[in-house]
């Protein structure tokens, strides 16, 4: 019974912050003149309407979950991960360069190139903790501008070295990866491919990580309370090497299942102007870090998103509102702005977790 | 070479310092009461475009400049609110700020201009050029530091007001007192909050200030993100600086000067995307030579680490 208690509570605050997300995004839609309603209707179409928004919308979550995930593990350790963008966009970036350039059958070109993401993004995300531990750099800066660095790099790449020169568009992007490659979807026809599989199992395995290892208590404690962990004993750069590595390669992951499962090749800003990234550290902030609540949180900003493509095809409202209605919804949350949170205060106790 | 680091770079330069410098500033001032705010970014979004939209419903510069600092004051407070009085953590509202900002801007500039991705009007007029008298006969010099728009100078003069503020006046170091200890400051009966809370507001106006140079300084015109990383570039160099508001500037024009740099580059048909990056890998390097304290130390902090 207390369980079910503490459950709902949980949901208390979520479910809060989704109102009052919807009730600012209602007054946005007054702003520039639309009905209410009928953009909601249409939102509600665009993200679950038939079968086939439903499984777009599930394509979308894919890559978000997978990010949010590994925000989620870095949150927990304490450290703020912001570089999800970058790590993401290399690991894309490797993946479509090894299923091009290894020689071999279908499945040893998907195993090398889902290998390849993970260290890269895993390392490229480490770099970062290491620098922290090794040299006091704060890791919340150098991962916003590794961002900047990775994706400038990835777009040279592409522009330059390894740039598609087989068609006439004059995009920057590589080739097109054999057939025997492609991540098989989930449904004939619809968008949803295995990857979406991935992300539920990789949610699983997180929350079994985090709350069943030795490691993955250490990574709590860590960033629960910093001086506690360090007094039992826990090597703070190396779980911090560690635990950014985790977090870069489920980024990674995000990049690869993207590569291989939607577009088929890198192109240069695809990711990016998506937002996965983003959405995927929105999401972990929505859920307060945990796993299972991220990849619920990746799935509804994912259809706040696709929701938000409904309404600009079938009405006047512009699709931003969906931005709007999400950067509510997290200004809410990170507020804690709740009855939880104004007993938890008079209890006197103060969370000192980095989230 | 000559060609490279010829006198119109430094005055490039000089125009790109103004927009990092106004923001670093504000960090300072916001670091100096114990406060990591990471919503400079969002902020400076937020002068660029108000900027943009004073200018488009008035056409006047100093409403313009008015809107930037007034928005950004307002997304300042919500920052303040959050942080000091719901007690969020600052970094969490900060990352939460620039996602709003980005949302909100993108949404405006459909709703309120009817474009996507960018708006530009030829007609719209910049922020005025000031041409200072003697200085701007002397060579070199005067063409490097004369004609810049007027918060270039506005910028160089609050580092100074800043600086001597901080460290020469009661209130100012009641504000160092207030971040330093805060819980010594409030059994000598300061206010606190009352500290914290302007300076957030005063990093807000800063922001605003840097928004309006960044889209009225130059060119007349908004695009979707067009901060590009600035107010993250401005926290380094409020690190970078110790806080210290000399400090401060000279890291930012360090920053500044890489960013003409990069830009100048791109005439040596070096690829863009190369070019691009300097900014970013010359702040990183120089964020090695700056040993942050300790993360035991932020961990003992009552504001919460960003570590």
């Amino acid at each position: 019974m207390d369980k079910l208690k503490s459950t709902l509570q949980s949901l208390v605050q979520p479910l809060l912050a989704v109102l009052v997300g919807l009730l600012v995004g209602a007054i946005a839609i007054l702003i520039v003149g639309g009905d209410i309603l009928e953009t909601y209707r249409e939102m509600w179409k665009g993200a679950f309407g038939s079968f086939y928004f439903l499984t777009n919308t599930l394509a979308r979550a894919t890559p978000i979950i997978l990010v949010g995930l590994g925000v989620a593990l870095a949150f927990r350790a304490g450290f703020f991960n912001m570089g999800s963008e970058g790590q993401m966009v290399l690991g894309a970036l490797s993946a479509a360069l090894t299923a091009l350039y290894i020689p071999g059958p279908g499945w040893v070109k998907i195993i090398a190139a889902f290998a390849a993401a993970v260290v890269v993004a895993g390392l490229w995300s480490a770099l970062a903790g290491w620098l922290d531990s090794k040299f006091g750099m704060n890791l919340l800066i150098t991962t916003l501008l590794l961002n900047y660095i990775a994706t400038l790099f990835a777009g040279y790449m592409v522009a330059y070295p390894f740039k598609d020169r087989s068609g006439s568009a004059a995009l920057s992007q590589t080739e097109m990866i054999d057939a025997s490659v492609m991540l098989p979807k989930l449904f004939q026809g619809m968008t949803v491919h295995v990857g979406f599989i991935i992300a539920i199992v990789a949610t699983l395995a997180l929350h079994f990580f985090i709350n069943s290892t030795t490691k993955g208590y250490e990574i709590r404690m860590l960033g629960g309370n910093p001086l506690f962990a360090s007094y039992g004993g826990v090597s703070r750069g190396k779980l911090m090497v560690m635990s950014m590595f985790i977090s870069g390669a489920f980024a990674g992951l995000a990049g690869v299942s993207e590569v291989l499962g939607t577009q088929y090749r890198f192109l240069d800003g695809s990711l990016t102007s998506a937002n996965y990234a983003w959405s995927g550290i929105m999401a972990t902030l929505l859920a307060n870090s945990n796993p299972i609540g991220t990849a619920i949180a990746s799935l509804l900003l994912a259809a706040l998103q696709t929701g938000g493509m409904g309404v600009e095809r079938n009405t006047d409202v512009p699709l931003e509102i969906s931005s709007i209605i999400q950067a509510v919804l997290i200004l809410f949350i990170s507020a804690k702005f709740t009855i939880s949170f104004i007993k938890r205060k008079k209890a006197g106790a103060k969370d000192g977790s980095a989230v | 070479m000559d060609q490279l680091f010829d006198v119109s770079l430094f005055a490039a330069a000089l125009r790109m310092v103004a927009p990092i410098l106004l923001a670093a500033l504000g960090g300072a001032i916001c670091a100096r009461v114990g406060l990591f705010n990471v919503g400079l970014e969002g902020l400076i979004l937020i002068g660029a475009f108000s900027a943009i939209l004073g200018n488009y419903l008035t056409g006047s510069i100093a409403v313009a400049i008015l809107f930037a600092m007034g928005f950004s004051l307002l997304f300042s407070l919500l920052l303040a609110y959050m942080s000091i009085n719901l007690q969020a953590n600052v970094i969490i509202v900060g990352i939460a700020l620039n996602f709003l900002a980005a949302g909100l801007t993108t949404f405006a500039l459909r709703a309120i201009f009817n474009v996507k991705g960018a708006y530009y009007d030829k007609d719209m007029k910049g922020l005025p050029k000031l041409d200072i008298p003697v200085l701007k006969d002397i060579p070199w010099l005067g063409d490097v530091l004369s004609g810049q728009s007027i918060l270039v100078y506005a910028a160089i003069v609050i580092v100074i007001v800043l600086q001597f503020y901080l460290f020469r006046t009661v209130s100012g170091f009641r504000l160092l007192a207030a971040g330093e200890n805060p819980v010594a400051s409030r059994s000598l009966g300061l206010n606190v909050k009352k500290i914290q809370y302007a300076a957030v507001l005063i990093s807000g106006a800063l922001c605003g200030l840097a928004g309006a140079q960044l889209s009225l300084g130059n060119v007349t015109m908004f695009t979707e993100g067009m901060t590009n990383g600035r107010g993250f570039i401005a926290l380094v160099a409020t690190m970078l600086g110790q806080s210290n508001p000399i400090g401060v500037a000279g890291a930012s024009m360090l920053f500044g000067f890489m960013e003409a740099l990069s830009y100048r580059l791109q005439n040596f048909s070096v690829p863009s995307n190369i070019t691009a990056m300097l900014p970013f890998v010359v702040t990183i390097i120089a964020m090695i030579f700056f040993k942050s304290s300790g993360y035991k130390n932020e961990a003992k902090k009552s504001s919460g680490s960003s570590r």
